[in-house]
């Protein structure tokens, strides 16, 4: 039986903090025993391991959990049609609970945290693409370049079927233009709001137009008849631009070398200096390190770019606290409890509660993602947490917490959770619980020191 | 239909009332300036935003215009589809309710509302509306107007599950309240979490934002869980159609009607905030939008009917945006692409009913967009002070547009 001091003397607080930054924000927080494991290594070597992680080989996924092409919806009054559905959410569960698990399962989740993050980037739901399998090539894509060339990733994500969809990229045609999609590639994916005329949203709609999707399959072809014939001028450089060559232009712009590199700072760093939910200029707390990460970001390598963001001084700076997002609280909470989401009682409670917080995998409420920080700390969200902390840690393993003496349970909760510090007042409410660890627990995650990433 | 009375309330609020509300107590409620009930005659806002970017030409159609036809030809509406107005200008053809308030004196429409530079971006555009800024900055007016009033958990609430940005306050900002009410944990969890969710000095601003959602979720659902058990007041004057009144059901009603109990207890919660989706219609426009802006129309009309019933009506001003118009010529799906300027709904017994502000010229389009003929600003303006008596520039820095949208 270990105890918190044992491992945590020599660790100041800030290096707690770095390190339980480093879990929470760029993996999905510790498993049981992690945090100490990663103190005594401290944060050089555990960022390293974290960043080099890879994944794991998942095999043929599609069918080992059963996701398939439906084909055309059966017509209203056909006998296929309920049948239809009923496979149709069955994928949807499927495909759901198989990335939670990923989340929660792996011991250093990093490719998948990346792949999340790149899901609120080119945030496209189901709630229009309505297929699950196109939905999963979707994702499928992302993690496939997740951590890779981001000048790829744009060229596949512009043919990818769902993100076609889901911005009427299939109505977009030279005859009657749909600027949707390109407007969202400029503003959202790949340049950053102001950093494009309307004369280039219309000139990238061009290079965009003729695509057929293939609703329940996400194929996609271009079709001549429907194609801009001739040359479009996008950003000052004229070309026959389609929509790959329009995606690689767009990606090695310098634009785009600031703009990606900001909004990996404000999902990992702070979104403090965010109006709302729109794309903007990171503040004066993440100056002294914004340009590194963009000269990291130079080669359009994403891996190098997280490198040189997690080894920032901003990653650091303790003025740059975030709120967790209800998906990062919820998987954080299933790896300290070793709740596999597909093995839950009830999984589909799971999926229900990412709902009700507003965070579904799969159903970003808008192409812009998911908003950050105080939008998520409501009345609402707070009785909806509380309730799933309850019940959650009925269910869960509480062993960090039972295997150790009563008067050394306040330490072991903060190195279980990866917390860096409980503050007097919530330490006070800890005091009076201590001899019931899943009490205990349900106040721990759902204290102000758990709910914001400090 | 159940009031708390007045005695009720504040005993239920007060820090006296350790026996009469445990978990309540924890929460010196007292200290945190606790809640009264609000006094008849207090103006009341509901602000209701249509997301998505409402399509203004076809809410309020120009049915007569030559160039309206001419630009969108499979999406114009002829004379016998729309509720004529006046001006050349008809509503929706399912916008019966509004026709009714338009008659009644109780609809102001203002018209070619907006902002210089119009931004096409869904976010920009609302991040534009919602902090009543054309450049960014981090909070809503409406959170910047909590912050001028005492700390109060009811004093604006949101129906929904996250905080819409129009209520981000620097360091308070408005509550949310899911449309299916509020659970909470009792006996010694509860007790616990009054102390995990105390003030203290020592936290940052978003610790003590997180410390703030607990502490208030406690006093809100205390207050609230009660009431919503009431059924909704009922829309006495409405005209009755099968299954119900005209008012319908739909998700907005839904939330309007929880704003209706609450409202009829008494609960003193001066700005109410509701939404409706599904505004962007890049495809097959017509019937979407006709649907979604019947819902409008009919929810709204229940909605003052039932503040009618509770002697309300004359407290409520109510206020439908939306972040941008659409352009006037039609895409190729049948639908439109994003634009500018589009009209406001102001609704109420306190408005100057009628016309507000110049109808766009279709001859003057500008890159193929409506002008925009009236500042967003100005009508937030009039709101500020008419309704939410607050000088404009406390809210708004620097504005000091309004316009006559309110009787004395």
């Amino acid at each position: 039986m270990f105890t918190a001091r044992e491992y945590s003397e020599d660790v100041s607080n800030q290096d707690r903090t770095a390190i339980a930054r480093l879990t929470h924000r760029i993996g999905f927080g510790p498993k049981p025993g992690q945090f100490r494991k990663m103190l005594k290594q401290g944060f050089k070597v555990s960022a390293k391991q974290l960043l080099n992680s890879g994944l794991p080989n998942y095999g043929d996924v599609k069918t080992a959990i059963g996701i398939t092409d439906l084909g055309a919806q059966p017509k209203p009054n056909s006998e296929l049609l309920e049948p239809y559905k009923v496979a149709k959410r069955a994928q949807l569960r499927n495909m759901s609970l198989w990335w939670l698990d990923q989340m929660v399962d792996q011991d250093f989740p990093f490719v998948e945290r990346m792949t999340w993050f790149w899901h609120g980037h080119w945030a496209t739901s189901y709630s229009k693409v309505d297929e699950p399998v196109v939905m999963f090539d979707h994702i499928a894509r992302l993690r496939k370049h997740a951590i890779g060339d981001f000048t790829q990733m744009c060229e596949e994500m512009v043919l990818d079927g769902g993100l076609i969809y889901w911005l009427d990229g299939q109505l977009n045609t030279a005859n009657s233009p749909n600027e949707n999609l390109s407007r969202e590639l400029l503003e959202l994916f790949t340049l950053g709001v102001n950093n494009y005329s309307e004369t280039d949203v219309k000139e990238a709609a061009k290079a965009l137009s003729g695509l057929r999707v293939v609703k329940n399959s996400g194929l996609v072809t271009k079709e001549p008849r429907r194609s801009y014939a001739g040359t479009s001028t996008v950003l000052g450089t004229t070309g026959n631009f389609e929509s790959v060559t329009l995606a690689r232009h767009l990606s090695l712009t310098t634009a785009c070398q600031s703009f990606i590199p900001e909004r990996m700072t404000y999902r990992f760093i702070s979104p403090a200096s965010s109006m709302m939910s729109t794309p903007m200029k990171p503040s004066e707390r993440v100056k002294s390190s914004t340009p590194i990460i963009k000269k990291a970001f130079g080669g359009r390598q994403i891996l190098p770019t997280m490198e040189a963001l997690v080894f920032s001084d901003a990653f650091q700076n303790p003025i740059n606290s975030q709120v967790k997002s209800p998906l990062e609280w919820l998987v954080s909470v299933l790896r300290a409890t070793r709740t596999v989401p597909s093995r839950y009682a009830n999984p589909d409670y799971l999926l229900k509660l990412l709902d009700t917080l507003g965070q579904r995998p799969f159903f970003p409420p808008s192409v812009g993602g998911w908003p950050a920080d105080e939008a998520w700390l409501s009345v609402a969200s707070s009785q909806t947490l509380i309730q799933a902390a309850q019940l959650i840690v009925s269910q869960g393993d509480l062993s960090p917490l039972m295997d150790v003496a009563k008067k050394q349970r306040i330490d072991a909760l903060a190195d279980w959770l990866g917390v860096a510090e409980w503050s007097d007042r919530t330490k006070t409410a800890f005091d009076g619980a201590l001899q019931d660890p899943a009490r205990l627990a349900a106040l721990a995650i759902c204290s102000p020191e758990y709910l914001v990433s400090a | 239909m159940k009031n708390i009375s007045r005695r009720n309330f504040i005993k239920l609020t007060s820090a006296s009332a350790v026996a009469v509300a445990h978990s309540l107590s924890m929460f010196e409620l007292a200290q945190a300036a606790g809640p009264r009930l609000l006094p008849t005659g207090t103006p009341i806002l509901v602000i209701v935003t249509l997301n998505g970017g409402n399509d203004g030409l076809n809410t309020v159609v120009p049915y007569l215009d030559p160039i309206y036809k001419s630009l969108r030809p499979q999406l114009a509406y002829k004379e016998d589809q729309v509720l004529p107005i006046g001006d050349g200008l008809g509503l929706n053809g399912s916008m019966t309710g509004f026709k009714t308030l338009w008659d009644n004196k109780q609809l102001a429409i203002v018209r070619g509302v907006g902002y210089p530079n119009p931004d096409r971006s869904h976010f920009s555009s609302m991040a534009i509306w919602q902090s009543a800024s054309r450049t960014p900055i981090k909070t809503g007016w409406i959170g910047r107007w909590i912050e001028t009033q005492p700390e109060n958990p009811f004093l604006a609430i949101s129906l929904g599950s996250t905080l819409p940005p129009l209520f981000q306050g620097a360091k308070r900002s408005g509550t949310v309240l899911p449309l299916s009410g509020l659970k909470i944990p009792t006996g010694m969890l509860a007790t616990d979490f009054a102390k995990t969710s105390k003030k203290t000095r020592l936290d940052g601003q978003l610790s003590a934002t997180a410390a703030r959602s607990i502490r208030d979720l406690f006093t809100v659902a205390d207050i609230v869980s009660p009431i919503l058990k009431n059924p909704a007041p009922p829309a006495a004057d409405l005209p009755t159609v099968i299954g119900g009144n005209a008012g319908g059901e739909s998700n907005l009603s839904a939330q309007l009607d929880i704003a209706a109990k609450l409202i009829a207890a008494g609960v003193p919660t001066r700005v109410w905030s509701v939404s409706l989706g599904g505004f962007d219609t890049h495809a097959n426009e017509l019937s979407a939008q006709s649907l979604l802006l019947g819902t409008v129309s009919n929810s709204i009309s229940k909605f003052m009917s039932q503040m009618r019933t509770i002697g309300r009506s004359r407290d409520v001003t109510v206020m439908v945006y939306s972040e941008f118009g659409r352009r006037v010529r039609a895409n190729a799906s049948d639908g439109t692409d994003h634009g500018t300027s589009g009209p406001m709904f102001i609704i109420g017994e306190r408005v100057v009913g009628g016309f507000h502000g110049e109808q766009p010229p279709l001859n003057q389009l500008k890159d193929g967009d409506l002008a925009v003929t009236t500042d967003f600003r100005s009508v937030y303006g009039s709101v500020i002070e008419g309704v939410l008596h607050t000088p404009v520039d406390r809210v708004i820095n620097g504005w000091n547009d309004r316009l006559p949208l309110f009787t004395a």
